[in-house]
């Protein structure tokens, strides 16, 4: 239930990659978002009654988790895309996401043990929550290196079947990891019926974190496709110079 | 009706051509069965003389011996396809390229059954498991299993091939993703030798078929990309 709802906000929030508009104005929004979204978490959101202030990692937890979650739906679509259209700003996309998706899970993966600790009193536990995205951390990073490592001309088409191939495998992943013990808290997020756990003021600071999350991400994406788009041209460049009569 | 015939028999050709090297050299299968017995032999040592413990460990240690092996397996497959450029004599042969992908998987299929299956009392012997007594539902969930390696691993060796350092990228690639495959076989395993039934392990069986239909589906819609120029 809980990975369904992240890839139902993965699925919504993907169109936001085809917004194009200036720059320094997203800029300035997710700024100011994510000022508002540290103001809410630390001083409007309540502490919880059990956990106190540990609790309050669950708004960059969670959050990050859902981002990670976006980013990898994002490289399976552009990667599919790219082995349908063979376009280069697709494959510059699936490579912007994937980099920014193993970020997000890092976060995940150490803010995780942190709130860990003091709750659960151990760092980490085999639950099949975490067992998936730690596999998922490798499968993605693995992407990275399989980027860096293969010859060039056909390396973003590898890439492309990674990027397939992991995001098939998250299903199969966690329907096998389900069969161990359960000892990640229930998503609280979403209940049977479709009520809430959580009380309006946590919901509300939530819903501001996960989306100065998701503005963070699709800033980094832009930049960093415009990154590759750059390093693109330059090289069209630098090989016309090259080729130029010399004297 | 023709056109499938004919990618019936290029298949049967590339496997037999594949089976036929291996005939004559033993390259491949000696080194994935000398690695699998090392790799249950030094996990024997790591585990101690506790046989409950081991004989709880068991199915694990196996299937750890059987992808490390697997991994080793399409390493030497890799190696023989991309010297002298022959690959691409092959591929310039082929009506369909995924006759070259069947052909590949099913030989890796036969390679690792055959170290399953001498393995298998090995493990016997030296753990104090009975294997016969429920060699039949082993066996099915062994075929199934290394079914899924080779798919997964096949396609990945594909890759590989093009890569610096194949040697690293292949397990890199194929471990974290076969992780649904190895925890289902290790887990139906592990209750087989506990004296269940096919009844308690259907959950395990069906991940297992799902993953390689999954795979098998997916590696065949892409693998034209992997391959082609």
């Amino acid at each position: 239930m809980r990975t369904l709802s992240m890839l139902l906000i993965s699925m919504i929030s993907f169109p936001l990659v085809f917004i194009r508009n200036n720059s320094i104005y997203q800029a300035i929004v997710m700024y100011v978002v994510m000022l508002f979204a540290t103001l809410l978490v630390f001083i409007y959101a309540p502490n919880e009654q059990m956990q106190g202030i540990v609790q309050k990692i669950f708004y960059f937890h969670v959050s990050s988790s859902v981002t990670a979650f976006s980013a990898f739906f994002l490289v399976f679509v552009a990667s599919i895309m790219y082995l349908w259209k063979n376009a280069e700003w697709w494959d510059a996309v699936a490579l912007s996401a994937a980099e920014i998706g193993v970020v997000f899970c890092t976060l995940v993966l150490i803010t995780g043990p942190i709130w860990a600790r003091p709750i659960w009193g151990t760092w980490w536990s085999w639950d099949p929550t975490l067992t998936l995205t730690l596999v998922l951390w490798l499968i993605y990073v693995a992407y990275l290196m399989l980027r860096l490592d293969a010859h060039d001309p056909k390396r973003s088409r590898f890439a492309a079947v990674l990027g397939i191939v992991g995001y098939v495998d998250i299903p199969l992943i966690l329907w096998s990891v389900e069969k161990w013990r359960t000892l990640h808290p229930k998503p609280v997020l979403i209940q049977e019926g479709g009520t809430t756990g959580l009380p309006f003021t946590m919901l509300f600071t939530f819903a501001v974190c996960l989306v100065a999350f998701m503005l963070l991400f699709f800033y980094l994406l832009r930049e960093r496709i415009s990154i590759i788009q750059s390093q693109h041209t330059i090289e069209v460049l630098r090989h016309q110079v090259d080729n130029l009569p010399t004297g | 009706m023709s056109g499938s015939k004919v990618f019936l028999q290029q298949v049967l050709a590339l496997l037999a051509k594949d089976l036929k090297t291996e005939w004559r050299t033993r390259e491949i299968f000696t080194s994935m069965f000398v690695f699998s017995v090392l790799v249950i032999v030094v996990f024997n040592f790591a585990i101690g003389a506790d046989t409950e413990l081991i004989r709880q460990v068991a199915s694990g240690v196996i299937w750890i011996a059987l992808s490390f092996a697997s991994v080793l397996g399409l390493q030497r497959t890799g190696q023989m396809e991309s010297e002298e450029d022959s690959l691409q004599g092959v591929l310039l042969a082929l009506h369909d390229s995924s006759a070259l992908f069947i052909a590949k998987m099913l030989a890796q299929v036969v390679y690792l059954l055959i170290v399953g299956l001498c393995i298998l009392p090995l493990c016997g012997i030296w753990f104090h498991i009975d294997f016969i007594a429920c060699i039949g539902y082993i066996g099915i969930v062994f075929v199934l299993g290394i079914l899924g390696l080779s798919i997964v691993g096949t396609l990945f060796a594909m890759i590989t091939l093009h890569t610096r350092a194949r040697e690293v990228m292949l397990p890199m690639l194929f471990l974290p993703v076969s992780v649904p495959l190895t925890i289902a076989s290790v887990y139906a395993t592990a209750q087989l030798i506990a004296g269940m039934t096919l009844r308690d392990i259907v959950d395990y069986i069906s991940l297992i078929g799902v993953f390689d239909i999954v795979f098998f589906t997916l590696a065949l819609l892409v693998f034209d990309h992997i391959v082609e120029e």
